[in-house]
């Protein structure tokens, strides 16, 4: 398991978890809901797309190219194919 | 509880008498195409006012249809009905409260599962519904094979295929509404079931509220509010009044809790997705293959980590040359109508009616040379607005603010207020507006604050015209460095009040970026003439009252022979020696400056009023008969087509702001200009348009965010730090010019 935010532009993965509010809470306590209302679920393959090293985060869920940030993408899981 | 048991509730659904109003309540995912078939069903019949209580924009719209009167209602795109944006909470507000007759849940069929996700929570509204399965277009050209009929029989709902843009299918999906609202009950669409452990909650959780507040089952659909309370939905707990560990549920989920862990939302909402994703399995055949789409390779150049910005950049430098390459021939021919033929069939119309000489007066110097001024730029402002409403219906728009997060960041932004903020490049008021988007009330008030800063198209005239004189050969590059000004003052601004007021970590990004489309020509011109629109009103509202006031400013006390003593004048020579360290200290500049203050496009047109020159009687050109006018007129438009299509052609033929007409006819339509000549000189000139684009935001702006805010606080805040910017910025290009040998 790694944080999503580790991922490799191009590599395909498969989210574990995302950190749930209760914890990650603060200032956006819904984010992560909101998230999973958007597609990215446990469960769910995905592909990065554009992860320069800062900056925000491309990824491809489904047919939807999400962007989020570099702080929310550490507390989401995810099991990499190539490790 | 069984599904299909609400019908109870639903049972005082009758059907819709013929001449009762038809609500229709549109739904779906951002992007889905909700607006396209909204505009291709009511085309420019749609109102837009506000959300109450919020400014989220609400578009509704009212017509006929098959001798039917119907009421279309454009709900703010979600993902989901759970409480966590403003834009869920309405949508579901509106339909729990309003019980629309139907729901049209447009569903992109691009991404089915996730669309179907919000679909499968409309069902448990038990509302009617019909499904547009849009963009049916794209999907087929993937290679995507639907069964339609299985989807309609497992949903319980007519599934109609659409293409909004091609406005395909738009027909059907109308009958099968009112097809809906006439047969209620047939429509309701099939819930979905959750499995036994929660039904029986779900059973228990109606049964306790049908024993103690039986008033809520009336007004809620029961087994949706048993199932929103079971995932402590904190609004639907907040409307109840009921503590989030009520007895009621609290008995009825105890043995779920122990067998699931505590998180029932997460529980439920698990259900619902294994539904969609099940449904989507069995509905849709993908091809095997998976091309690499074109979205993809673009967003591969675009969203590089090297190019992103600078494409960013060039992508805006060419929008300002075309918007001025396209606009500048027919703002020509607009300036050259209204000096010439209409101007001359006013002063006709006043002599005939033998009003007195003041009145003569304030319609040809005061309204005609004031909102004259800016009526011209009318061109330039939709060529402007075009390109805008080009960059967000591409898709690039979000791209943008993927590319600037980076440099938002840094003034504790994200990139998602860059698009406020490039909005505000057309107008900042829409801009303000926009700021809801943001979810944190922090990046919402420093997102308006900065908003001024970016150029707004109301600017363009006064630049147009300093530009026009001083600058023609490099009009495009000092355009266009007057809006990246713009952007690095708010970058340091926000950096500064970063610190001062709005302290705190950086906020959350999270953003969709839509697949690239070509927009239709149709939505463009329609979101073109939306946001074009409030220029005109403003022209003829506003503008020409402030043109009258500032007429009789400048000509009080009665009868004043010099300008320079009028009430308007007086005022001017006493800013005039603050304004005089930036290089314009002229009782003129002061007073346009001032009158500049409800709307900055009056700026120039005090300027007319200042500076336009009485004829002498001699002078005065004969109207030539109006045949000849008229031919005049369509001939003329028919060049500046011409020119305007050819300078488009022409990508290498610099912006042209100057023109290749000769200077005593360029003066002749300009005596503006000419003026201008003689009291700026260009660096004086630069220094003006930089106070002009940062002294302060207008007074529909202070409107705007009085409305969004609910204080003047925030307006007061952006007025003081904008003068005070202005005048230093304005300060340093021309002391700091003068130093650099470039003239004074
Ligand atoms: N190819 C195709 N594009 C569509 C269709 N309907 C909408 N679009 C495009 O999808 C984009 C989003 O549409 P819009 O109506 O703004 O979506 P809304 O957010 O749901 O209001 C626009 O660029 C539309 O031109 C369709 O049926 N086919
Ligand atoms: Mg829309």
């Amino acid at each position: 398991m790694s944080p999503l935010a580790f991922m490799a532009e191009g590599e395909k993965a498969e989210i574990i978890s995302l950190r749930p509010r209760l914890e990650g809470g603060g200032k956006c306590p819904d984010c992560m809901e909101h998230l999973k209302d958007m597609g990215l679920r446990p469960g769910k393959q995905i592909e990065m797309l554009t992860n320069s090293g800062g900056g925000p985060l491309l990824l491809k869920v489904d047919e939807s190219r999400i962007a989020l940030g570099r702080g929310m993408a550490m507390k989401i899981y995810v099991r990499r194919e190539s490790l | 509880m069984k599904p299909g048991a609400g019908i109870q509730y639903a049972e005082d659904r009758d059907s819709k008498k013929s001449n009762e109003t038809i609500t229709l309540a549109v739904a779906g995912n951002p992007n889905a195409g909700k607006s396209t078939l909204i505009n291709s069903i009511a085309g420019t019949r749609l109102q837009v006012g506000n959300w109450p209580g919020v400014t989220v924009e609400k578009k509704t719209a009212f017509f006929e249809h098959d001798g039917r009167k119907i009421k279309l209602v454009d709900l703010p795109g979600t993902y989901s009905l759970s409480p966590y944006t403003q834009e869920e909470i309405i949508a579901r507000d509106y339909l729990v409260n309003e019980k629309p007759d139907v729901i049209v849940n447009v569903v992109d069929a691009t991404n089915l599962e996730r669309n179907l996700y919000l679909t499968l929570q409309l069902a448990e509204l038990e509302i009617p519904l019909v499904l547009a399965l849009n963009i049916y277009d794209e999907a087929e050209a993937k290679g995507y094979r639907f069964d339609l009929e299985a989807l309609s029989s497992m949903l319980g709902v007519a599934v109609i295929p659409t293409t909004a843009t091609k406005r395909e299918g738009v027909k059907a999906l109308m009958t099968a509404a009112l097809a809906a609202a006439d047969s209620p009950r047939q429509s309701i669409p099939k819930p979905i079931t959750y499995g036994d452990d929660i039904e029986r909650a779900a059973d228990a959780v109606v049964g306790g509220l049908s024993a103690e507040i039986p008033e809520a089952l009336e007004q809620y659909p029961p087994r949706w509010l048993a199932l929103k309370l079971m995932e402590s939905d904190s609004t639907v707990l907040e409307r109840l009044g009921m503590p989030a560990d009520s007895r009621i549920v609290a008995d009825a989920v105890g043995h779920l809790r122990k067998a699931h862990g505590d998180d029932m939302e997460a529980l439920l909402a698990d259900a619902r997705y294994a539904q969609a994703a099940g449904l989507t399995r069995e509905v849709l055949k993908k091809p095997d293959i998976r091309k690499r789409d074109l979205t993809e390779k673009i967003d591969a150049v675009v969203l590089n980590r090297f190019f992103g910005i600078p494409i960013f950049l060039a992508a805006m430098w060419l929008m300002f040359k075309l918007t001025f390459d396209i606009s500048k021939p027919f703002a020509d021919w607009l300036g050259a109508m209204i000096s010439g033929p209409f101007k001359r069939a006013a002063e006709a119309l006043v002599s005939i009616m033998q009003a007195p000489a003041w009145i003569a007066s304030l319609v040809s110097d005061g309204i005609i040379a004031g909102v004259g001024a800016v009526l011209v730029f009318v061109p330039v402002i939709f060529a402007m607005m075009f390109f805008i409403t080009f960059l967000e219906g591409s898709g690039y728009m979000a791209r943008a603010a993927f590319v600037m997060d980076r440099a938002m960041h840094a003034i504790g932004l994200h990139g998602k207020s860059f698009i406020p903020m490039l909005l505000g490049f057309g107008c900042n008021v829409p801009a303000i507006y926009a700021t809801r988007m943001l979810e944190n009330p922090k990046d919402k008030a420093l997102t308006a604050l900065l908003i001024p800063l970016t150029s707004c198209g109301a600017r363009l005239p006064v630049y147009v015209v300093f530009i026009g004189t001083f600058f023609a050969s490099q009009a495009a590059t000092v355009l266009w460095s007057l809006y990246v000004m713009g952007i690095a003052l708010a970058i340091c601004v926000g950096m500064v009040f970063k610190r001062m007021i709005f302290r705190g970590d950086a906020p959350m990004f999270i953003m969709e970026l839509p697949p690239y489309r070509m927009p239709t020509f149709r939505s463009l011109m329609i979101h073109t003439w939306e946001k074009g629109k409030h220029f005109l009103i403003k022209a003829g509202t506003c503008i020409l009252a402030v043109s009258i006031i500032v007429w009789f400013l400048l000509n009080m006390p009665w009868g004043v022979e010099n300008k320079k003593d009028s009430y308007l004048g007086q005022v001017g020579q006493v800013i005039a020696p603050a304004l005089k360290p930036l290089g314009f200290g002229s009782w003129e500049a002061g007073s346009a400056l001032l009158a500049g203050l409800v709307a900055k496009e009056i700026v120039v047109g005090t300027m007319g009023e200042i500076y336009v020159k009485k004829e002498e009687e001699g002078e005065k050109k004969e109207a030539p008969p109006i045949r000849e006018e008229l031919a005049g007129i369509v001939t003329s438009f028919g060049e500046a087509v011409k020119s305007a299509g050819m300078n488009v052609v022409s990508t290498v033929g610099i912006a042209t702001i100057s023109s290749d007409e000769s200077e005593e006819k360029m003066a002749e339509r300009m005596p503006l200009r000419e003026e201008l000549q003689k009291q700026f000189t260009p660096l004086s000139a630069y220094a003006f348009i930089t106070f002009v684009l940062l002294y302060m935001p207008c007074a529909v702006v202070a409107i705007a965010m009085r409305q969004e805010f609910g204080t003047w606080k925030w307006y007061g805040i952006a007025f003081a730090y904008q003068i005070v910017l202005a005048w230093v910025v304005a300060f340093v290009i021309y002391q700091g010019g003068k130093l650099l040998g470039l003239g004074g």
